[in-house]
């Protein structure tokens, strides 16, 4: 399982990047590998408000659908319209294949560094 | 919650990587490493094995096994001949279903009736109401052997070179056979959950099952979990037992003849004599108010079991099994490419009156999304592949 440095981590499994002006969000390798093949993904469209804690859209396994919860408030700037037609690029690149940016950042979840992200997932087994 | 029993085949399992789920109080494989979408691509094209070995293998003997199984099940069990195994239901006296089963005569003197795993002591105990009227017993015999199914286009081409044999079974469908592999004996019926045009069940002592499982992977066929074996028997329009059988998303029963394949699983010879659910079988044969049909999302989006579906604003039904399934896009002459793709498709249990060809929405989390009602989601006509029909 890959936990890269540069990522900060929520509780329910996504990453946030901070890119300057923007908050780059997606989901952890974990998540991918917890999840199985992702077949599809609802996302929210430009110009939508996110809030830090709530679901901004969902990603579907085979199996079952998971939300996608947001680790800011702030509006989504750009959205990887890509993955409507390769979800399965969340399997394969989760910390390239980013899910939505976020601009006018307004608040923040508590989020977990990349060694304490490593501790959770390790405990969650 | 008690323990979670184990197959014979755990420990290729766990050398594989499975990931295991409690699936009806076993601990099994729901995929290997490669994935649902692999594994169901996989099968369609080559070869997929399946560790069936949890579900209930009952054996029936005695002097009244006949008249039992003819009280029991929906099936003409008279008609069933060495040789040939026959799919039925178990109904219940209001003529839903217990569990859906396969009853294989491999000998003269009894037959063994295959049930689904989660349903096994159910079973057992609806059979024990009427058993003391007959001279007849069962016998579990579901940890003496192991069960593979042997799916996909090189099944038959990989059992031939594993045993010599020149034919595996006869031609037909529930046709059974026996051969030999390296001096053991297997039985091997025709059978399978997957739709595939070739495919067969495979039967084995416990002790020689990972021998076997792993002949099998060494010829070229791969492991195949339950997560696939879902989204194979969905493509394929094959009822599953708590879902299109059972109890409907309402809390009502299912009649057996809203879904489909109950006209052949259900008999009313007249040998078969009264048996348990006949009258209310009989008035449902002249039609139910709701059916299972198979459906197709139009719009984006993913099927789940249990969703509304609606038609012009009306509640018309629920879907029952819905997921997003892989598929082989066909060339021209319908030849099989390398390029896949993925649709969303399932069940649902809907007003009579709907029928392939009707456009319906469905409730998906809140989202009205366009739907259509199909006649099928394959073509298993055309050996050895089956072959996904889309929508035009």
């Amino acid at each position: 399982m890959n936990y890269p440095v540069d990522y900060k981590y929520t509780r329910s499994h996504e990453w946030l990047r901070d890119d300057g002006d923007v908050a780059i969000v997606g989901i952890s390798d974990y998540a991918q590998d917890a999840l199985g093949d992702v077949v599809f993904v609802n996302l929210p469209a430009v110009g939508d408000t996110v809030i830090a804690g709530e679901s901004f859209g969902d990603v579907e396994s085979v199996k079952a659908v998971s939300d996608l919860i947001s680790p800011v408030t702030g509006v989504v700037c750009q959205v990887n319209t890509a993955l409507e037609d390769a979800p399965e690029s969340l399997n394969e690149d989760p910390y390239g294949a980013w899910i939505i940016q976020v601009e006018d950042v307004t608040d923040c979840e508590d989020l977990m560094n990349a060694e304490d992200y490593q501790a959770f997932c390790e405990q969650e087994g | 919650m008690s323990e979670l029993k184990r197959t014979s085949l755990y420990p290729a399992h766990l050398a594989a990587g499975a990931s295991l789920v409690d699936f009806g109080g076993w601990e099994m494989p729901v995929q290997y490493p490669t994935g649902i979408v692999a594994e169901h691509l996989y099968d369609r094209r080559k070869c997929g094995i399946f560790d069936v070995s949890h579900m209930g293998r009952l054996l029936v003997e005695g002097p009244d096994r006949l008249a039992f199984l003819q009280k029991v099940l929906s099936g003409n069990a008279a008609a069933l001949v060495p040789g040939r195994a026959q799919y039925c239901m178990i109904p219940t006296e209001t003529g839903g279903a217990v569990d859906d089963a396969y009853l294989y005569m491999y000998e003269p003197e009894n037959y063994m009736l295959i049930v689904n795993a989660a349903n096994t002591e159910k079973d057992l105990a609806h059979f024990a109401r009427y058993l003391p009227d007959y001279d007849c017993r069962i016998t579990n015999i579901t940890d003496s052997y192991s069960s593979i199914a042997v799916q996909g286009p090189e099944a038959e081409a990989i059992l031939k070179e594993l045993s010599g044999a020149e034919t595996i079974t006869g031609p037909k469908k529930n046709d059974l056979g026996q051969i030999t592999i390296q001096g053991k004996p297997v039985r091997v019926s025709k059978t399978g959950y997957t739709g595939d045009p070739i495919g067969y069940e495979v039967f084995i002592d416990a002790k020689d099952a990972v021998w076997l499982w792993n002949l099998l992977i060494d010829r070229g066929a791969r492991p195949t979990g339950l997560g696939a074996r879902d989204t194979l028997r969905l493509e394929a329009g094959l009822p599953l037992y708590g879902h299109e059988l059972g109890t409907a998303p309402d809390g009502t029963e299912i009649p057996i003849f809203a879904v489909s394949l109950a006209r052949f699983a259900v008999s009313f010879a007249p040998e078969k004599g009264d048996f348990v659910g006949r009258a209310a079988l009989e008035t449902q044969r002249t039609g139910t108010e709701k059916k299972i049909v198979p459906i197709t999302l139009t719009d984006r989006g993913v099927l789940r079991g249990g969703m509304e579906v609606l038609q012009n604003g009306q509640a018309v039904g629920w879907v029952t099994s819905g997921t997003m399934v892989p598929y082989w896009v066909l060339d021209e002459q319908g030849q099989p490419t390398e390029a896949t793709g993925r649709r969303s498709i399932g069940f649902a249990y809907v007003d009579s009156r709907l029928g392939p060809g009707d456009a319906v929405q469905v409730n998906v989390r809140g989202k009205l999304l366009r739907g259509e009602l199909v006649k099928r989601h394959m073509r298993q006509d055309l050996p050895p592949y089956g072959r996904a029909e889309l929508l035009k």
